[in-house]
């Protein structure tokens, strides 16, 4: 693989990481919009564990993702108290706060950005993306996947069938957050340094918007719409400012014409039908 | 036993909203198995009183007792878990969830517990709680629609659906908001079979429902609420002759007696 | 030094609190968290920067500067807000992100990411009084925060239009049978928070002299903090929460140098929404349960 194919291979396997950091809660009804603040801790705590105690990246990059999950679990109390608007501004103000945090944290070198010592290699990324697309889906497979989809649409519901609502969505926000985390420490030990201004606001911008771009209703979604952001603007080329506006644009014509994201269930339906001609409806047993 | 004790008393239940007395010192019992109907005209508190029972309003004041437990401060979501479902005036499926999917989430009742998130329902078409909630669906003639999503289904399957949904969840007592409302004469038969066969199973059933041709040929006793007070309780025969009864009907929009011929 | 520190914070405060009131504004009557608003403060000063150094008199800057705001405000609710009328909750909420990120790359793409100065005869005039050093465009500028928030509120509560905006904040669907002309009023809305947003963008530019397609995300996002503190909703409140932000922003620096501001701001938000959502001089808390 050339240098320029693998850059953009290790970015999309990040990427679709990072995408399903923010959907797992977006699947429970939960926008989170500080989820960069969850890939910087996850980056930074990796990066620490590998400077001074020396760990393998990986081992890292798994601490670094249950170290994330544990304190998102802890916040998600009262972070999932508020919801609609609060929510989403609680979100907002936690990434903030661990921003600007680390930024000021002179151990892992505060706004001038912290280098990484050890290196991972784009396949090994890509193995671990793999693995956890495949753990994901396979999640969204189980009781847990449609007791996740019960809760967004509708928690009332959900509540007196005997679901609990507070319970899955915190579930939800802390795997979410672990994921996220994980894809921050791929990205730390794979470009070997981490700047915490980087995973601002703006960051969990293009995350939330590239994940709602593939759509929500269905776990495939998060993949096209981080493949779309990481591939489309590569063929474009351009500056990357250039990238962002035909993003911008892109996202603005899917709320307008397609709201609820590219990929939605009927779509996955439809399409099952086309492959399968027998499937035909068929009387019950 | 010689004299069954109720499974489910109301104890002088009460509901404000906004200073507005919604449900007024209701108390009413139930005994296992039987099949009561709540009437009254629009806006007596007939749903309010199932949104009471399933905790979806917790109650000003008074007791709701189940079974001799008292249930008042027992939060909505564990109270399925104890044997009350219901099904709800306006269709609450979810609508990103297909048929089959939704009528697993009725499993959900004694079912909820970190371990069982693990079941693979989606993963193997061979998972025993897929297979339980087909073959419910397919006992309740609804197979076919397994796996489509519940949207675009016509009013009175999504309203079976609903029905399936809330067995699933093994209850004692069943609580229906209007199951025959919207639906045609024939759907309205084929929903009394298979409330008939609820009842044989020994289900208790307590039924809202404005339809007195189905509640006369359904139904062995009626409670009938008024602004939230209950003015009667009697046999369905004897609340069409009440004249308290029909008085609450008078300007009402509604009709007492009013009849599908069959 | 103390007194000196707020004189500072509340020309820093006045800042935030124009951008509160367009935030607070929104959600008040549309239930609209619009991210697209530090987008617009950021466009408007820097376009003050470039009209200003093609040698544009103020007064015309002042001018276009706000109808540049509402224009593009009303673009929002034309490409967004409208279109979204139906949609689940959080797609007005995306898609005002999508402009915000639109708006700073077009702009990167324009004038490049660097720092610009404003060169401005009078910025620096000033008088003393009581030992204090108080800016006059500073104090202009705070008094166009008051003075605006008064002829909005007063808006509100005279106007035919703010009969209307207030039973749309009442309740969107009943609006229409009381006869308010919902497709109408909406707009407005997003005019007067375009107005509002701009004239912060244009306050910020001539106050301190430098703008950067970057001061949207750095200092406009303050403004939610602003407009929680003073509850979400409350225009008055969001010239206190401004002004409070302000202060304490200043103080900080002084106390625990720059960078250490933002966990102050963001960890105060933090806080009002755990235990006093409704803020200090409370809101419409409408979606929490
Ligand atoms: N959540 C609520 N808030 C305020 N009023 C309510 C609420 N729910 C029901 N009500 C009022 O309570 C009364 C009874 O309503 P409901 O129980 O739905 O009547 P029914 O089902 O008998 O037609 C009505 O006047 C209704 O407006
Ligand atoms: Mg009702």
């Amino acid at each position: 693989m050339t240098g320029y194919l693998e850059g953009v291979f290790v970015l999309l396997a990040i990427n679709i990481i990072l995408a399903y950091g923010a959907f797992l809660p977006m699947a429970a009804g939960q926008l989170n919009l500080g989820v960069a603040g969850f890939v910087a801790m996850g980056a930074y705590i990796a990066a620490y564990l590998s400077n001074e105690y020396a760990w393998t990246p990986l081992a890292a990059a798994l601490a670094a993702s249950i170290a994330t999950a544990a304190i998102a679990f802890v916040v998600a109390f009262p972070i999932l108290r508020t919801r609609g608007i609060y929510l989403a501004l609680a979100t907002f103000a936690l990434g903030q706060v661990v921003q600007a945090t680390i930024l000021n944290l002179n151990v892992v070198g505060g706004a001038s950005g912290y280098p990484v010592s050890t290196f991972l290699g784009g396949g090994m990324v890509g193995a671990v993306a793999l693995a956890v697309v495949i753990v994901v889906i396979a999640l969204f497979h189980t009781r847990l996947g449609i007791s996740l989809t019960a809760v967004s649409d509708d928690e009332i519901a959900a509540d007196m069938m005997g679901l609990s609502v507070r319970w899955l969505q915190t579930v939800a926000f802390t795997l979410g957050s672990a994921v996220a985390a994980l894809g921050g420490a791929l990205y730390a030990h794979h470009f070997s340094f981490v700047e915490a201004q980087n995973f601002g606001i703006m960051a969990s911008l293009y995350i939330v918007l590239y994940v709602l771009l593939g759509g929500t209703q269905t776990v495939w979604g998060p993949i096209l719409g981080a493949a779309v952001f990481t591939l489309l603007p590569e063929l474009l080329r351009g500056s990357a400012s250039w990238r962002y506006v035909i993003f911008a644009c892109l996202i603005i014509a899917v709320m307008v014409f397609r709201p609820q994201g590219v990929v939605t269930t009927g779509m996955l339906r439809r399409l099952l039908d086309v492959c399968r001609p027998r499937a035909l409806p068929q009387g019950g047993k | 036993m010689t004299m069954a004790s109720p499974i489910l008393e109301l104890e002088g239940v009460s509901k404000n909203f906004g200073g507005l007395k919604v449900i007024d010192n209701l108390s009413f019992k139930v005994m296992p198995a039987e099949r009561v109907a709540l009437i009254g005209p629009n806006g007596a508190g007939k749903t309010t009183a199932f949104n009471l029972i399933t905790d979806l309003y917790r109650v000003d004041s008074g007791r709701i007792v189940l079974d001799g437990r008292d249930i008042t401060t027992v939060p909505s979501r564990k109270r399925i878990g104890l044997g009350i479902a219901r099904s709800f005036q306006n269709i609450r499926l979810m609508p990103h969830l297909t048929v089959l999917e939704n009528v697993m989430i009725g499993q959900s009742a004694h079912n909820a517990s970190a371990l069982a998130m693990f079941q693979p329902v989606n993963l193997f078409p061979g998972n025993r709680w897929r297979v339980h909630a087909r073959e419910a669906l397919g006992a309740a003639g609804l197979g076919q629609y397994a796996l489509e999503t519940t949207g675009a289904l016509p009013y009175g399957i999504q309203k079976r659906i609903e029905l399936v949904r809330a067995l699933l969840s093994e209850p004692r007592i069943l609580l229906l908001d209007e199951p025959a409302a919207g639906l045609n004469p024939s759907e309205t038969e084929e929903l009394r079979q298979q409330l008939n066969e609820t009842s044989r199973r020994g289900v208790t059933l307590i039924v809202v429902e404005h339809d007195m041709h189905f509640i006369g040929a359904f139904c062995q006793r009626v409670v009938v609420l008024n602004f939230g007070c209950k003015i009667a309780e009697c046999s369905p025969h004897e609340a069409q002759a009440d004249p308290l009864v029909r008085e609450a009907y008078l300007g009402s929009d509604e009709e007492l007696g009013q009849t599908h011929a069959a | 030094m103390f007194g000196q520190q707020v004189v500072n914070g509340l020309m820093l405060g006045s800042v935030y609190a124009l951008v509160a009131v367009a935030f607070t504004f929104t959600i008040g009557i549309l239930n609209f968290l619009n991210f697209s608003i530090p987008g617009i403060f950021m466009v408007t000063g820097m376009a003050t920067w470039a009209m200003l150094k093609a040698g544009v008199a103020l007064p015309i800057v002042v001018v276009l500067g706000l109808a540049l705001g509402a224009a593009l405000s009303f673009l929002v609710e034309r490409f967004i807000f409208r279109a979204s009328t139906h949609s689940d909750h959080y797609v007005p909420l995306v898609g005002s992100m999508a402009f915000l990120i639109l708006f700073e790359n077009l702009v990167l793409i324009r004038w490049g990411s660097d720092l610009q100065r404003l060169e401005l005869p009078f910025a620096d005039t000033s008088m003393r009084i009581a030992g204090l050093v108080i800016g006059i465009p500073q104090v202009i500028g705070l008094l166009l925060a008051v003075g605006a928030v008064w002829a909005l509120a007063a808006i509100m509560r005279r106007t035919r239009l703010g009969r209307g905006l207030r039973t749309i904040a009442e309740n969107p669907e009943t609006a229409t049978l009381l006869g308010v002309r919902v497709g109408r009023v909406v707009p407005t809305v997003f005019i007067i928070g375009g107005v509002f947003t701009a004239l912060a963008g244009l306050l910020f530019a001539v106050n301190y002299q430098q703008v950067s397609p970057f001061m949207g995300e750095e200092v406009a996002l303050k403004g939610i903090s602003a407009m929680v503190i003073g509850g979400m909703g409350n225009i008055w409140g969001a010239i206190l929460g401004g002004l409070v932000i302000g202060v304490v922003e200043t103080a900080a620096i002084t106390w625990f140098g720059a960078r250490a501001v933002d966990i102050g701001v963001y960890g105060l938000l933090l806080l009002i929404l755990f235990f006093r959502p409704t803020g200090l001089l409370g809101g419409h808390a409408g979606e929490r349960a």
